[in-house]
């Protein structure tokens, strides 16, 4: 057995695909997350604007934003490792949605599965935590800091519900999990199964999205915004980019995990919506936690509820 | 037909069962050659010694050419070319190892062997030993190449012997090699203590500190070399033979009693090597106080020639389903659960003690200790896809670790510092360098798209197949914990401000960076198209008799889950094309400023002020859990230590002023005592 003859083999699996299909559908998931992502900002903005009596910004303002903070005249690069950063940033997500699959389009679900998607969305992190790294401005150094910290709180809780999905389902494919759970309605959702872990997962989620009460690493008059210090122009246009599609994908893949995916596109988008608006409205009545309180919070509370979820998945 | 370097390096070819489109590389071999081949003293001398090499048994070439290696090196090891030959003598090593064909062919005994008081030591090579020997000497070879050039100039100059170096990398190298190609517990003994004081003395060489970790370590191996000793008199006390086929049937008829026994000295013997809790505390200063490209051999390869001593007995020869058999009274495991356990405990506190470490040197050794609990979790997992990741890793992690540790030592000779506190900004610099570390730390982390997330994906599976919720969390919370510490480590050295002292800082010199770029191209290849590692590993599996992992070209074919890093790779690539165009195409032109032109609270920024963040870079989560760093484990080694030295002071003491013949006489009673 040579590995000649399983490239012969993985060409012949590969023929099944439709090609121009398969292309079609790798160009538009990402686009679509990227307008649902639009949307979702300004949903997070509207909530924030009710909850505030506001009125809130117009239908199109986030995406009247981007152009803004491209067209700047005043653009300041720290070095090509800031720029490459946001080019991380986007390109880790634009290949991250195509692992996630919508109503009609699996795209690459088949390729890569709960774990692959999981470690591409740390590929953004890790550009952004690259760019701003290359700034040299020490605001935005603690801020990373904080941010993987944050990462390492909320990360566990969310294995964990990683680890009991998949057992449950018996598959780390996202198709057949979406499949296993359309297959007997609302009885057969992740959320009524592994009620607990849906919990720890919200939770998680809270934290994934990086929402008050854990969005210490931004603290604007503490460390200036962190992160964003030195970021203007397009390159604070990537980062909105960027949260978009970490809006998405936040709110997608626990609509995929324990709401069933999508049964067609309304049902899916409204759930994606829906899920989303929860830790947004959330995050409007919070202040923030410190650092060392988020993670103690994230090990103990959602760790534990996530371990007991496990506990009944497994038996 | 007559025996020419055409044919063999046909031969060669063929046996590499490279795609079609390689012929054109063939070719240029070939014409070189044909220039060399034509020479006057080609006819004269060189036909003959090759016709002699081409009829040797293959396994008995590559120990003849590993000991000419070493033999040139006691002998050139003072010139300044010895480098260059080192290179091309480990290149001759490999190719004599491909010669081998032991990985897709039938074993090959070596035809050396040496019979002492009618006990034959002997040798033969197998798909696990082409393993491991292939990543050893891959090991050297990169070493030797980095070492070669600039590197070397400066160690001598340091008043250090490169000969001493020279032959101290092809002493590791020879030891592993027999090492790996044991086929008795005699030859195994005396590899292992070959490869141990091989290693002591690559560590030693430069004095100082090293010296001081090297004798650590000294003491830790002479401890496990006792164990091994007493594992090894066990099974022939049982069998009656040191032939491993004699073992295996004495294995398989021992109690359970006799089976922990076994595991426990066996194990703990190996253990030491491989740095597993509780016996770690030996190995990163051990590694990192090394000479720079010492320490990137002992890095890469060194400590798992322990997992291969764990591969042979405890998942090879005693087995998995046998370890679950083992129960332990009054808990709810089995032995192989405690192994699975030691893994993961192995995975965690080296791990977040890298991540309080201020010297880069530090940080990648405690990893590597890490990294060693990600091989032998997968492979007490024992599925086809756990072990084979477990395996897999020993050669991911290898080019990883390597590529870093060139990386750190690269810097370290251009600055002359691995103290995290004291660089900073040197991307601008050595952006090659960074490039290079980029790559490792990635891999390290386990990300797509480099060669570490493939094997660690691999493990991740496998934990939750077999329904392992907790082994899985503690593997993923190690990997978080490597993502933090590895992204302090390219910030402190290459991000941030650059330093007042550093701005004339040039890029590493071209003979170490050869050896680092190549590596990093191995590290990307190895994750976009890992089949070709696959196939090794499935081999092994097979030779083992464990369940083989269901690959191909991209990566993992199941049903439950496959991964194909074909496509992965691809979209991340074709992601960062879109990310580069919606950056690069739209908008204004960025205009780059200088890094002191920054946000500073109003203040303005001049060269002499530190607008850097690295000391304690992980402040919010030290707050939490810096408490939990106890240094429990130095505490049990130094309550071990001075209870020796209380116990040799009372005997020295009973010695000197009671009676030496009452001395003698007890311990000639206690040793009687002991044996009958």
């Amino acid at each position: 057995m040579d590995w000649l003859s399983a490239m012969r083999l993985d060409a012949l699996a590969a023929v099944d695909f439709h090609w121009l299909g398969l292309v079609l559908e790798l160009m538009l998931m990402p686009l679509i997350a990227f307008v649902a992502g639009l949307g979702l900002v300004l949903m997070l903005r509207k909530i924030a604007a009710r909850l505030q009596r506001r009125v809130g910004p117009p239908l199109l303002q986030p995406l009247w934003d981007i152009i803004k903070l491209h067209a700047k005249e005043t653009q300041t690069s720290h070095g090509l490792i800031h720029e490459i950063g946001i080019v991380m940033a986007i390109g880790g997500y634009v290949a991250a949605v195509t692992l996630l699959p919508v109503p009609g389009m699996n795209g690459l679900a088949q390729q890569g599965g709960l774990i692959a998607l999981l470690y591409m969305t740390m590929i953004p992190s890790l550009g952004l935590a690259l760019g701003v790294g290359q700034c040299a401005n020490p605001n935005g150094s603690i801020g990373i800091s904080r941010a993987l910290t944050a990462m390492l709180a909320y990360d566990v809780p969310m294995v964990i519900v990683i680890f009991g999905v998949a057992f449950h389902f018996g598959s780390l494919n996202l198709v057949h999990m979406i499949a296993a759970q359309q297959a007997g309605g609302v009885a057969t959702w992740g959320m009524v199964q592994m009620p607990l872990l849906a919990l720890a997962g919200l939770f998680a989620l809270q934290g994934m999205l990086g929402k008050q009460p854990f969005e210490i690493y931004v603290a604007p008059a503490e460390i200036a915004t962190g992160p964003m210090v030195e970021m203007g122009g397009k390159f604070l246009g990537g980062l909105f980019v960027m949260q978009c599609f970490q809006l998405y994908t936040g709110g997608a893949l626990y609509v995929t995990l324990f709401l069933g995916g999508g049964e067609h596109w309304l049902t899916f988008l409204f759930k994606v919506f829906v899920v989303t608006a929860i830790p947004m409205t959330i995050a409007m009545v919070f202040p923030r936690y410190r650092t060392e309180d988020m993670v103690r919070l994230f090990w103990k509370w959602p760790t534990m509820i996530g371990l007991l979820g496990i506990a009944f998945v497994m038996n | 037909m007559a025996t020419s370097p055409t044919t063999v390096v046909d031969q060669l070819l063929a046996g590499l069962h490279l795609p079609d489109g390689f012929d054109a590389v063939a070719g240029v071999i070939r014409e070189s050659l044909a220039h060399v081949t034509n020479s006057a003293i080609w006819t004269r001398y060189g036909q003959q010694s090759l016709e002699w090499l081409i009829g040797m048994n293959p396994v008995d070439r590559l120990f003849m050419l590993s000991a000419l290696t070493l033999l040139l090196m006691l002998l050139l090891g003072r010139l300044r070319s010895a480098g260059v030959l080192a290179v091309l003598l480990y290149g001759a090593q490999f190719a004599a190892l491909l010669s081998t064909d032991t990985l897709f062919g039938a074993p090959v005994a070596a035809e050396v062997r040496i019979t002492v008081a009618d006990q034959s030591l002997h040798w033969s090579y197998d798909a696990l030993s082409w393993f491991f020997a292939m990543i050893t000497i891959g090991a050297a070879f990169v070493t030797a190449w980095y070492a070669a050039g600039s590197w070397m100039r400066r160690y001598r100059e340091a008043g250090q012997s490169a000969r001493a170096f020279h032959v101290a990398l092809a002493l590791n190298c020879f030891g592993m090699l027999l090492l790996v190609g044991s086929a008795d517990l005699l030859s195994l003994f005396l590899g292992w203590e070959l490869v141990s004081w091989a290693s002591f003395l690559l560590m030693a060489l430069v004095g100082g500190p090293g010296a001081q970790a090297a004798l650590k370590y000294l003491a830790y191996a002479i401890s496990g070399a006792m164990l091994l000793l007493g594992g090894i008199a066990l099974i022939y006390s049982i069998g009656g033979s040191f032939e491993y086929g004699a073992v295996v049937a004495a294995i398989r008829g021992m109690t359970d009693v006799q089976v922990w026994t076994l595991l426990l000295l066996l194990g703990g013997g190996f253990a030491v090597k491989l740095g597993l809790l509780p016996f770690h505390l030996w190995q990163a200063a051990a590694y990192a106080e090394a000479p720079g490209a010492g320490s990137v051999f002992l890095g890469a390869i060194s400590a798992r020639m322990g997992l291969f001593g764990i591969i042979v007995f405890i998942v090879g020869m005693i087995g998995v389903s046998r370890l679950m058999t083992l129960e332990i009274p009054y808990t709810f495991m089995s032995s192989r659960e405690l192994i699975a356990w030691i893994a993961a405990l192995t995975i965690i506190v080296p791990t977040y003690t890298a991540l309080q470490q201020h010297d880069a040197r530090y940080l990648l050794a405690w990893h590597g200790i890490g990294q060693g609990g990600y091989m032998l979790l997968g492979l007490m997992v024992g599925d086809a896809v756990g072990s084979a990741g477990g395996l897999l890793h020993c050669f991911n992690y290898a080019i990883t670790q390597a590529a870093l540790l060139m990386a750190v030592f690269a810097v370290v000779h251009r600055t002359g510092t691995a103290d995290l506190n004291q660089l900073g900004g040197l991307v601008t610099r050595m952006p090659l360098t960074f490039l290079v570390l980029l790559f490792g730390i990635i891999s390290l982390a386990g990300l797509p798209p480099m060669a570490g997330f493939v094997s660690k994906w691999m493990v991740y599976r496998s934990l939750i197949t077999e329904g392992m919720p907790l082994l899985f969390v503690a593997a993923v919370v190690g990997t978080l914990g490597t993502i933090l510490s590895v992204y302090k480590l390219i910030h402190n050295i290459f991000l941030g401000q650059l330093r007042v002292e550093h701005q004339g800082v040039a890029e590493a010199p071209l003979s170490m960076l050869i050896p680092m770029l190549g590596l990093s191209a191995l590290i990307f290849l190895a994750g976009f198209i890992p089949g070709p590692a696959l196939s090794w590993v499935a081999q092994v599996q097979g030779q083992l008799g464990l369940p083989v992992v269901p690959w191909v070209l991209g990566g993992i074919v199941d049903p439950r889950g496959g991964l194909d890093m074909i496509w992965l790779v691809g979209i991340l690539m074709a992601g960062f094309g879109v990310g580069a165009l919606v950056f690069y195409g739209f908008g204004g032109r960025s205009r780059r400023v200088h890094q002191l032109d920054n946000y500073a609270g109003g203040h303005f920024l001049t060269a002499d002020v530190h607008y850097q963040y690295s000391d304690n870079f992980y402040a919010g989560l030290m707050h939490l859990i810096g408490p939990w760093y106890r240094g429990a484990f130095r505490w049990l080694e130094r309550s071990l230590a001075a209870t020796l030295d209380l116990v040799s002071f009372g005997a020295e003491g009973l010695y000197r002023v009671a009676q030496p013949t009452l001395l003698m006489l007890a311990a000639a009673v206690a040793m009687l005592a002991w044996v009958f």
